[in-house]
């Protein structure tokens, strides 16, 4: 019964063949900007969970505060917020260690040791966060608290670099969901052909028994081909470049932060998802085709 | 075989086209069904091959209540009839023995069984010369003979042919007749067949059931006569 089907569907794309190329087309188009958005998508994901968990909230406490008051009671209510996940305590002379830690030179260490004397620094907290999208809110909270002199999270930067890399996200998705439209379209579009040339064997096969699943497989199959030989260049091509694109850079974009996902398994994933992807489109664009023409109802 | 008990048809633009139909046909029977056009004969056929439901009123057919059936059940059912049309409803594209064995793909019979049953009902349609010919290569009564080679080749317990001779002179159709008599004969094949051609139904005498607006107003036992005005 497959095998019957699957030759019928081969043969349909080949009835129009001019139409399954388009359909097809559409699909290769569709799938590649699919593909570069896929990439894009889980590498700013990647690079934004980075980024995130680089950033830290600093919260300055006020000279005045004593220390007990500071454990006691701004920390809890800091650890009360929803969305904190740590809050790392330290005083202003651990501060002021690590600034100097920060100088692989004796002489610029030397040259700062006396200030630690008159300490300017200030005891603060190093809070991280669950998400980085909730940094601001957090961080309007905290300054809410009594005895918190400043609080920095890199500011406005921060969030404005998140927000471009949603907004990216978010354009790409509605481009990819605009073209898969497209594609299902057309494919639906020439399997209407193909039901529409064997009609009179349609009604034949009605007549003499056939089945409404033994009617319908063989155009499901056609769209499923079409969706297939739509993927093959994207898939092939989008592998291809991933490792090229890898072994060119050595697998880092700027910084460290920026980091590409090792090529294996993340090529093959990729053609994976754009192969079924493929042959989703087809599948859809004949299900809309044969839903409605070849809906028999008594 | 086939039983229709107070069925009513009336479509959904309003037409009546079935009032208050009762018949049988037994089992080996061969009977016409002859009237008008108009007069419901269409309907009829339609109900007993399960594209229409009856508005009111069961028709059975081998013990199947057709109307009751749903949709999904249909294509099953008709495995156990066959149908033959005025216009052959060949496909063009393949050859007569495709165009038979066809019948059989669809209801996943077995490649060699398929093979052997669509040799025995060519044979016994007389076209067993003419597998690889194409429909149009082929006369208009040896069409004919593939659409009833196609109809009986899965053995069907009913065979309906609306109109066979519809498009045949009186010489082809002479041949098809005979045909016909011979699977109803040689089977026990039921036939039901619609016709207008009056001569045919008083030359080859028959039970007749006479359809005039949808009303049964005649039900005339076997060798009855029929009028040429009919």
């Amino acid at each position: 019964m497959i095998s019957r089907s699957l030759k019928e569907g081969i043969r349909g794309v080949g009835r129009h063949w001019a139409m399954s190329i388009y359909s097809a087309a559409a699909v290769t188009i569709t799938l590649f900007i699919v593909s570069l958005f896929l990439v894009l998508t889980f590498h700013l994901q990647r690079f934004t969970k980075n980024f995130e968990s680089e950033v830290k909230i600093s919260v300055m406490i006020g000279y005045d505060y004593e220390h007990e008051d500071v454990e006691a009671g701004i920390k809890k209510q800091i650890e009360a917020i929803d969305g904190v996940k740590s809050v790392e305590y330290k005083t202003k002379d651990e501060e002021f260690q690590f600034y100097l830690d920060q100088f692989e030179d004796e002489r610029t260490r030397k040259l700062f040791e006396p200030f630690g004397e008159d300490n300017p620094l200030h005891d603060a907290f190093y809070v991280e966060t669950n998400d980085g999208s909730e940094i601001q809110t957090i961080a309007g909270e905290i300054e809410k608290i009594e005895g918190v002199d400043s609080v920095n999270y890199g500011g406005q930067s921060t969030v404005d670099m998140i927000s471009a890399m949603e907004a990216v996200r978010k354009f790409g998705a509605v481009l990819v969901i605009g073209l898969t439209i497209l594609a299902v379209f057309l494919i639906q579009n020439t399997i209407n052909l193909t039901i529409r040339a064997r009609r009179d064997e349609i009604t034949i096969m009605r007549n003499v028994g056939a089945t409404n699943r033994f009617i319908r497989a063989p155009f499901l199959w056609e769209g499923i081909l079409t969706g297939i030989i739509g993927s093959i260049l994207p898939v092939g091509l989008s592998i291809y470049a991933y490792f090229l694109l890898y072994q060119k850079t050595g697998g880092i974009l700027i910084s460290n932060m920026f980091k590409l996902a090792p090529p294996q398994p993340y090529a093959y994933y990729l053609g994976g998802v754009l192969l079924a992807g493929g042959i989703l489109v087809g599948l859809l664009g004949s299900l809309l085709s044969i839903n409605k023409l070849l809906r028999w109802k008594r | 075989m086939i039983e229709c008990t107070h069925v009513y048809k009336r479509y959904k633009n309003g037409t009546n086209a079935l009032y208050d139909i009762n018949c049988s046909v037994d089992q080996g029977e061969f009977v016409y069904i002859i009237g008008p056009t108009g007069s419901g004969k269409s309907t009829l056929i339609k109900l007993l091959d399960g594209e229409e439901t009856p508005t009111k009123g069961a028709v059975r057919v081998v013990g199947i209540n057709v109307g009751k059936l749903r949709s999904s059940q249909v294509p099953i059912y008709r495995r156990n009839i066959g149908v033959v049309f005025q216009d052959y409803r060949l496909l063009p594209t393949k050859t007569v023995f495709e165009n038979i064995s066809y019948a059989l793909e669809v209801i996943n019979m077995k490649r060699k069984q398929i093979r052997k049953r669509t040799e025995q009902v060519m044979e016994i349609v007389g076209l067993n010369e003419k597998g690889n010919a194409f429909p149009r290569e082929l006369s208009g009564g040896q069409q004919q003979r593939v659409a009833i080679a196609r109809a009986i080749a899965n053995r069907p317990k009913v065979l309906i042919a609306d109109e066979p001779t519809g498009n045949l002179d009186p010489g082809k159709s002479d041949e098809i007749m005979e045909l016909l008599e011979k699977i109803n004969q040689t089977y026990g094949t039921t036939i039901l067949m619609v016709t207008h051609d009056l001569m045919l139904v008083n030359k080859y005498r028959r039970r007749t059931i006479v359809l005039e607006n949808g009303h049964i107003v005649a039900d005339l036992p076997e060798g009855g006569y029929v009028r040429h005005d009919q």
